[in-house]
C-alpha cells in the first residue's frame, strides 16, 4: 500500500539575482534564507527515498498557448523538458542553468489520469508540455546535486479566468491521495507558488502584497482547519494576489487533516516568500 | 476588448522570434492582419504594456516578452 511520505509547499521564483534586481539587498537576503529552508526540506524528502515526486504548479502562459488552457492537466510520458525561452526575461531567466530533461513516473501519472477520469475529474493530459520555473526552481533547490526522483508534473490553471475553484482543487488533491494509497509507491508531493503577489494581475500593482491574507491562510494551515480554505473563492484569491494558492489547495486535499509547519515566511515588496512543510502521520 | 486576440498576440510575440523581429521593425505592418480593436492596436504600436495589461493582456506575458517586457 502506497503512502504520501513528504509534503511541502513553497514560493517558486528562487533566484537571488532576480530578487536583487527586483528588491535590492533585502530581496537577495530573504530569498537566500527561503532557499536554505527549501534545501533542508529537500534533504528530508530525499531521506524518505520516495519513488516519485508529484509537483503541483501553474503555467505562466508558457506551456499552453491560447489554443487551449486546461483547468487541471497531468503530464504523462517518460520525460519532460524544461522550457526554453530565447532572450529570457524576468522569471524565465532563472531556468537557464538547469538540466534540460527530467524523468517522469509514467505509471503513477497514468493512474492519476485514468482513475481521475473514472472518478469524475475531466483532466487534461499532455505528452509534450515543457515545465517552467514553477516546477523546476523548487525541485532543483530541494535536490541540489542529489538525484531527482521521477516527477509527476500537474498543472492548475491559476491565471486564465475562469479557473477551477479552491474546493475543486482540494477535492482533486483527495483524489491524488486515494491513487497513492492504492498504489505500491511512496510518494512526495509539493505545491508551488505564492504567497501573495501581483494582486488582480495588474501591472500598476506589481509591488503590492496582502500580508494579512497570507497570515490568515497560514493560520488555517497550521491548525489543519481546511474547511474555511475550501470556502475561499477564486475572486478572493485574485483580489489578494493569491492566485497560486490553488496549487496549495491541491496539496491540502492530498494531506488533510495534517497540520502545516512554516519553515520560512518573509515579506518583500514584490512577493511574500514562504516555505511550508506538513507533519504527516 | 478581445481577450483572445490580445493574448494570443502577446504569446506569439514571446514565442516567435521572427514575428517579434517584424514587430520591432514595423509594428503596424506586423499587426495588419490581427483582429484587434483600434485601442488595442494603438497600445501595441506604442509598446504600451501597461495599457495592454489594462485591455486584458495577461500580466505574466507583458512581463516576459524579450525586449518588450514591463517590470
Amino acid at each position: 500500500m502506497g503512502k504520501i511520505v513528504f509534503a511541502g509547499a513553497m514560493s517558486h521564483v528562487l533566484d537571488p539575482d532576480y530578487y536583487q534586481r527586483a528588491c535590492g539587498d533585502e530581496g537577495r537576503q530573504k530569498v537566500t534564507a527561503c532557499m536554505t529552508e527549501i534545501a533542508a526540506m529537500g534533504e528530508r524528502f530525499s531521506a524518505t527515498r520516495a519513488d516519485a515526486l508529484i509537483v503541483v504548479a501553474d503555467d505562466h502562459l508558457n506551456a499552453f498557448s491560447f489554443n487551449a488552457v486546461p483547468a487541471l492537466c497531468v503530464r504523462i510520458g517518460r520525460t519532460v523538458a524544461r522550457m526554453k525561452q530565447d532572450h529570457a526575461e524576468a522569471f524565465d531567466a532563472v531556468l537557464d542553468h538547469m538540466a534540460d530533461h527530467y524523468p517522469l513516473h509514467e505509471d503513477l501519472a497514468n493512474q492519476i489520469l485514468e482513475r481521475g477520469l473514472d472518478a469524475g475529474f475531466d483532466l487534461a493530459m499532455s505528452w509534450e508540455a515543457p515545465v517552467d520555473h514553477a516546477f523546476l526552481s523548487p525541485v532543483n533547490t530541494m535536490h541540489g546535486t542529489r538525484p531527482i526522483p521521477p516527477l509527476v508534473p500537474i498543472w492548475v490553471n491559476c491565471f486564465v479566468a475562469p479557473q477551477p475553484s479552491p474546493k475543486r482543487c482540494f477535492d482533486f488533491g483527495r483524489h491524488l491521495a486515494r491513487v497513492v494509497a492504492a498504489s505500491p509507491w511512496n510518494v512526495g508531493i509539493i505545491a508551488t507558488g505564492g504567497l501573495s503577489h501581483f494582486p488582480e494581475l495588474s501591472l500598476p500593482r506589481v509591488g503590492e502584497t496582502d500580508t494579512v491574507f497570507d497570515r490568515r491562510l497560514i493560520h488555517w494551515m497550521e491548525r489543519g482547519e481546511h474547511q474555511p480554505l475550501q470556502e475561499l473563492t477564486v475572486g478572493e484569491l485574485h483580489k489578494t494576489g493569491e492566485h497560486e494558492f490553488l496549487n496549495w489547495m491541491v496539496l491540502l486535499g492530498a494531506v488533510g487533516p495534517a497540520r502545516a509547519q512554516v519553515r520560512y515566511f518573509g515579506e518583500l515588496r514584490r512577493i511574500n516568500l514562504a516555505a511550508v512543510e506538513w507533519s504527516l502521520p | 476588448m478581445s481577450r483572445y486576440a490580445v493574448n494570443s498576440l502577446l504569446y506569439r510575440l514571446k514565442k516567435d522570434p521572427e514575428f517579434r523581429a517584424r514587430f520591432d521593425s514595423d509594428a503596424r505592418a506586423a499587426l495588419a492582419d490581427a483582429d484587434l480593436t483600434e485601442a488595442e492596436r494603438e497600445a501595441f504600436v506604442a509598446h504600451d504594456m501597461r495599457r495592454i495589461n489594462q485591455l486584458g493582456g495577461y500580466l505574466h506575458l507583458v512581463m516576459s516578452i524579450p525586449g518588450l517586457a514591463a517590470h
